[in-house]
């Protein structure tokens, strides 16, 4: 094998394909003592039972889908040499807001110090374009960087839009589904999972939508994030709904933050209102709707007001829509869910306006955008939205330059926990966007006076 | 008699008929293999999550305490499995005791995988095992346990060579056919 997939990798080799390989790139995979079972590439902490293949040897059953790690093999891996002979340039014509410029800067100083960094944009704030000016530095530097996402799909949506804004670097695209061979690139895209193949790559390594599933509730993803990234690289971490654990990062003095409280449009995020209505649930078994919704329903219909209605679960669905025909047979709406199979097809009708609404589970929340829509979720207080949930769900409403408010309505049995840190969320960053509208626009209003 | 192939009739399955012994040896095989069972041989014997022998083992050793018989032998696999794997996949169903693998061997390691071999050739392959241990076989019934029943050819090889160093009967248990 080419000696150069290995820069910057940790992979197990079996014993032809390692052959030809220098014997200082072969590195123990599991660490194996009296206390301890551990896995040498994800760092799981294994039960020595479960581990236990025949002839005391181990195996790592945490990290299964990236090969097999075991006693019986051995990771190889070479230093990154940073072997980049070309310097891609930023291809992007766009032009960043004011307050992007600034954000881009700071990404682009904490790039160059080589710090740990969280970005605080709202949802709707552009953050992909204020990444270029960093990344277009680092390539410049001839860094290796990478950008990682838990989330398969957001790898899909950012890997084209990067392509497009570096045309000359060839990115490389790591996914479980791509079954294209390794390739060795100064640029990566790949999932947070790819990254346990890593073992100090990256000069920076930025993680986007961080907190979404899975990476929040699995420490195997924080390992390969501290393991894929220079002992001295940068770490940027883009968030708009950060976790408590990374939040409480920021007050320890762990990592740095900086703030886009307004989004692309210069507008504040529109807040959430609730309306409590404990026997919505009963309602529907009879298949009813609370008045409130029927109201609100009447009136989508007279202005042609286009709406997403998210319900907790997937059997939520149809008595859901079958009340809203029974009470408007007239307006016209579709259900759809993760696993539908007709899925895209019906997103694709309501992004060409040939529905009015769409009755959905949590699915929509993240990335999916459609100009000037309202948003009810009915049972908010349902365990299955978590606070990032609700501030991406809410953070559908007000995307476009042409209607940038618009209302958040949760209807719900009790003001949870969570429902209340969206809203305090929502409540922070609109006083910092306040504060930062203020600040942009005095100098005008004394310029006047 | 026959391989234990899931069918509408009593005759021998045409897979049988094509062996000489058809008559003497006779395979029980437990479940039909399917898309399920399909998968769980992809996370199990290729994916290597040895775990996963739990899902069958108690099953397999209630079969394998209802024959009538005086002797378990696994199925070998290579001794480049051993290395890579780590584990035979016969053997991780039953319970420490119940089978002697270690009596026979896989003497050469296969140059094409089984499963990537046509039937025709899996056919014509030679026999691949042979005893390291000289063993008392003589009058023992064996029952001879392996993953998948698919031609035959491993399970007739096997049990010929058994037969061949005195066994009385040899019966094949498999978890899938
Ligand atoms: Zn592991
Ligand atoms: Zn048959």
């Amino acid at each position: 094998m080419d000696p150069r997939e290995l820069y910057g990798r940790q992979v197990p080799l079996t014993a032809s394909e390692a052959a030809m390989l220098p014997d200082n790139c072969k590195l123990p995979a599991m660490l194996v003592t009296k206390q301890l079972v551990q896995c040498l590439r994800c760092g799981s902490q294994l039960d020595r039972k479960k581990a236990q293949l025949p002839q005391q040897q181990f195996y790592c059953y945490q990290c299964l889908n990236l090969g097999r790690i075991s006693t019986l093999t051995h990771l190889y891996h070479m230093p990154e040499p940073n072997d980049f002979p070309t310097r891609p340039a930023c291809t992007w014509q766009g032009q960043l807001t004011e307050q992007q410029k600034a954000c881009a800067l700071t990404i682009r100083e904490n790039f160059e110090a080589r710090k740990r960094h969280l970005l605080w944009a709202v949802t709707g704030a552009g953050k992909t374009e204020m990444l270029f000016p960093g990344i277009t530095w680092a390539l410049a530097q001839g860094w290796r960087i990478a950008l990682a996402s838990p989330r398969v799909d957001v790898c899909l949506e950012l890997a084209p839009r990067l392509q497009a804004a570096f045309a000359d670097a060839k990115i490389a695209v790591l996914h479980g589904r791509n079954p294209e061979p390794y390739q060795y690139r100064q640029h990566t895209i790949c999932t947070t999972h790819q990254l346990l193949r890593f073992r100090e790559a990256f000069d920076v390594l930025i993680i986007d939508e961080v907190d979404a599933f899975p990476f929040a509730a699995n420490p195997r993803l924080a390992y390969a994030v501290k393991h894929a990234v220079k002992a001295d690289g940068a770490l940027l971490y883009l968030t708009a709904t950060p976790s408590q654990a990374l939040q409480k990062q920021v007050h320890r003095g762990e990592l740095g933050i900086s703030y886009l409280p307004l989004r692309f449009h210069q507008h504040l995020l529109p807040t959430i209102k609730v309306k409590l209505q404990p026997n919505w649930q009963q309602l529907l078994r009879r298949g009813q709707l609370p008045r409130c919704l029927v109201w609100k329903l009447q009136f989508y219909l007279d202005k042609h007001q286009r709406f997403l209605l998210f319900v907790p679960r997937v059997k939520q669905l149809a008595p859901v829509q079958a009340a809203i025909q029974h009470y408007f047979p007239e307006l016209a709406g579709l259900t759809v869910h993760s696993t539908d199979a007709e899925r895209l097809e019906k997103v694709q009708q309501m992004r060409d306006q040939k529905i009015q609404y769409l009755v959905t589970t949590t699915i929509l929340e993240r990335g999916v955008t459609f100009p000037g829509i309202d948003v009810i979720v009915l049972g908010a207080d349902d365990e299955i939205f978590s606070t990032a949930a609700l501030v991406q769900i809410a953070g559908r409403v007000g995307r476009s330059k042409e209607r940038s408010t618009g209302l958040v309505w949760f209807i719900c049995a009790s003001h949870d926990r969570n429902i209340k840190r969206a809203q305090r969320q929502i409540a922070l960053v609109n006083r910092k966007g306040r504060r930062l509208l203020r600040a942009t626009l005095s100098p005008l209003s004394t310029a006047h006076s | 008699m026959g391989c234990g192939r899931a069918q509408t009739h009593k005759r021998l399955c045409q897979d049988c008929q094509r062996w000489p012994d058809n008559g003497t040896f006779h395979n029980i095989a437990l479940f039909t293999y399917n898309d399920a069972m399909h998968r769980y041989f992809q996370q199990y014997k290729f994916q290597g999550d040895y775990q996963l022998r739990r899902v069958f083992a108690a099953t397999m050793q209630q079969a394998v305490v209802e024959q009538n018989i005086d002797r378990v032998l696994s199925v070998p696999v290579t001794p480049t499995t051993m290395q890579t794997r780590g584990f035979n996949q016969v053997t991780g169903w039953l319970a420490a005791g119940m089978n002697q693998t270690e009596l026979f061997t896989k003497a050469k390691s296969k140059a094409v995988p089984q499963s990537k071999k046509d039937r025709q050739a899996r056919l014509q392959t030679p026999q691949p095992f042979e005893l390291t241990t000289a063993v008392e076989l003589a009058g023992q019934r064996v029952l001879l346990v392996d993953d998948i029943y698919t031609t035959g050819r491993t399970m007739r090889h096997a049990a010929a060579l058994l037969m061949e160093n005195g066994a009385k009967t040899v019966t094949g248990l498999t978890l899938a056919r």
